[in-house]
């Protein structure tokens, strides 16, 4: 993808398909909205993803979803029928989280996190000492009692990832821990606004909480999740990844498909997730040089439309 | 540009003279936590010797005005009645009402819409005497004729949970719904000199979540002065805005066209005055004040005549 022109959003035909797929070396799966939707498997990605492999490309997935651990993942594209995945193939941003902490903490430094069992699983297993997960554990029922709890001294971090246990007390503590000093981080996992149910309804994002704590302490948190690079960083070092030879598949645009255009990636829009073709439309037609950054290069009704260019 | 000159002796007498008026935030101003700023109740005392007029204006709206009332007294400023206090949860009351309650609304007859609201007992008995039906917590209408919910109110909320958002973001899926919040501050000082999350931070988590902006009643923005001046029928020309926040109440005071005076017992220094004086940015200029204390205290002197 040449520096500076403009992305197209061309339907990937088979014939473009089997060029585009030709000169790759490694595809990056987003997961939901591109391989299964809940717990359906989209029909035929698993089909083109067994075929992918069989040509000897890297598969690896990459998602935002700070509730599930890496194995949780694997496991999951096993049960749906996928090839099956190493735990080191999965990228989520609980995991990345986990990740970063170890590099940017010092030793011996804790986080306050607002999130759940998964972000606490693999903050565990990365061995970083951490506390919050799950309700909050705090003296009385009003400010004046949780402001007289005690802070952990060797907290240097406040993690926010998905968290139904979310309340404004946990917000209160965060915001203590980020008083302290401008060398307490602030980490998201992700900026995600809503996270769509099967219904048409949706719950709130992990980037809700995010801002509430951006606002309150008014500081920018780090951000580990799509669009940001850091995740991209992550695959990029745990296998030799050639920006030029890889393609980022996935179904939003402000994510998969920002991220992928800013890494220098291939970038395949899919459109059995959240986007409408209308709305790639809409951004290629807006002067906005920002909006035209979320054009994808390609885009293909459903990752089974991979198939007949991976035919033999 | 306002000039953020110290405001004693013979400027103050100046600003005075001619003024019918001042309206004087709360927090930070007055009092700070359970302690009056001292010499606040006896420059009130005072200036209501000299003839001038005195009107509170709180974003803070955990408080029903009858609540700030007791409070004024305990803290040892006398004479204050209900009628003089304008809290953003009497404001966001009244401004439900007029969306909600008002002039009647011909695409939808009947009783009127449901408020949400994320806060606590003192916003929630506003929004009651205002005339507005609550919409309980932990989903939808109980009974098949409840009437909808036509607003979600985020007001100071310590309460607020997962679970609320998640509520609130159901009812505002539909686009008659109005989103309001009380007020846009992103965290208040605790007396210990800590911070704790502000209605504009709960407000954010709420407008990222459903895809909407609020419709902010608080200061900075001019709802509360239209509140003033509905009941009082306030000249800004002849008026002061005192505070102790240049984002909420300066700012407040120069889109209300008032004569600022930023008092240095709260919230702002006097550094971020400067800085906001020295920048580029248009902005900016809008929150400097025309004038500084130290304390309102310092006001009592030019009042002896």
């Amino acid at each position: 993808m040449a520096q500076g022109s403009a992305r197209r959003c061309l339907r990937l035909e088979p014939a473009a398909a089997r060029e585009v797929l030709g000169a790759a070396d490694t595809l990056l799966f987003d997961c939901d909205g591109v391989l299964w939707r809940g717990e359906a498997a989209v029909a035929g990605a698993a089909a083109a993803l067994s075929r992918l492999q069989a040509r000897a490309k890297r598969l690896c997935y990459v998602t935002n979803n700070s509730s599930r651990t890496r194995a949780a993942y694997a496991e999951k594209l096993q049960r749906l029928g996928f090839p099956p995945a190493e735990p080191r193939q999965v990228f989520g941003s609980a995991y990345c989280a986990a990740r970063y902490l170890r590099q940017a903490l010092p030793p011996g430094a804790a986080a306050y996190v607002l999130g759940g069992a998964a972000l606490s699983d693999e903050l565990g297993a990365a061995g970083i000492p951490h506390l919050g997960p799950g309700p909050a554990d705090l003296p009385g029922p009003g400010p004046a009692d949780w402001s007289r709890a005690p802070l952990q001294p060797n907290v240097r971090a406040v993690l926010v990832g998905f968290d139904p246990h979310f309340c404004y007390a946990k917000l209160c503590q965060a915001l203590r821990y980020l008083q302290r000093g401008p060398d307490c981080l602030l980490v998201g996992t992700n900026r995600d606004h809503r996270l769509p149910l099967e219904n048409g309804a949706a719950i709130p994002g992990t980037g809700c909480l995010v801002k509430a704590v951006e606002v309150a302490a008014e500081r920018e948190a780090f951000i580990i999740g799509k669009p940001s690079r850091y995740i991209f960083d992550c695959v990029a070092s745990e296998f030799e990844i050639d920006p030029a030879r890889t393609i980022m598949v996935g179904d939003r645009l402000d994510t998969d498909i920002l991220m992928g255009n800013n890494c220098g990636l291939t970038t395949l829009l899919t459109l059995t997730g959240v986007t409408t073709l209308e709305e790639v439309k809409g951004h290629q037609e807006s002067d906005c040089p920002s909006r035209k950054s979320l054009v994808p290069d390609y885009y293909v009704d459903s990752i089974a439309d991979l198939l007949p260019a991976l035919e033999d | 540009m306002a000039g953020c000159r110290r405001l004693s002796g013979a400027s103050w007498r100046e600003v005075l003279g001619p003024a019918q008026g001042l309206l004087f935030d709360c927090d930070g101003v007055l009092w700070a936590g359970e302690r009056a700023v001292p010499g606040a109740p006896e420059l009130l005392e005072r200036l209501s010797r000299s003839g001038k007029a005195a009107l509170f204006v709180s974003n803070n709206s955990r408080r029903s005005v009858s609540e700030l009332e007791r409070r004024f007294s305990r803290l040892g400023f006398r004479g204050v009645r209900a009628e003089q206090v304008f809290s953003s949860a009497l404001c966001s009351a009244l401004y439900l009402r007029q969306r909600l309650l008002g002039a009647g609304d011909a695409a939808c007859p009947g009783p009127a819409g449901r408020v949400f609201a994320l806060g606590g007992e003192g916003l929630r008995g506003e929004l009651r005497d205002a005339g507005l039906r609550l919409a309980g917590q932990g989903g939808p209408a109980t009974g098949e004729d409840e009437p909808p919910v036509r607003a979600v109110l985020v007001g100071y909320d310590d309460q607020f949970t997962f679970a609320k958002l998640s509520e609130a973001c159901g009812y505002l899926r539909d686009p008659q719904c109005l989103l309001v919040a009380t007020d846009p501050d992103p965290w208040h000082p605790l007396s210990d000199g800590r911070r704790t999350p502000g209605t504009g931070s709960l407000t954010a988590a709420v407008e990222t979540a459903s895809g909407r902006k609020a419709v902010v009643v608080g200061k900075p923005n001019r709802y509360m002065f239209d509140c003033i001046v509905e009941r009082f029928g306030v000249d800004p020309s002849r008026t002061l805005m005192v505070g102790d926040r240049l984002e909420t109440d300066i700012l407040f005071g120069k889109n209300c066209g008032l004569t600022t005076v930023l008092t240095l017992t709260g919230v702002s220094r006097l550094e971020e005055a400067q800085a906001y004086m020295a920048s580029d940015s248009p902005a900016a200029k809008d929150l400097v004040p025309n004038y500084y204390v130290d304390s309102i205290a310092d006001l009592i002197a030019g009042l002896d005549e």
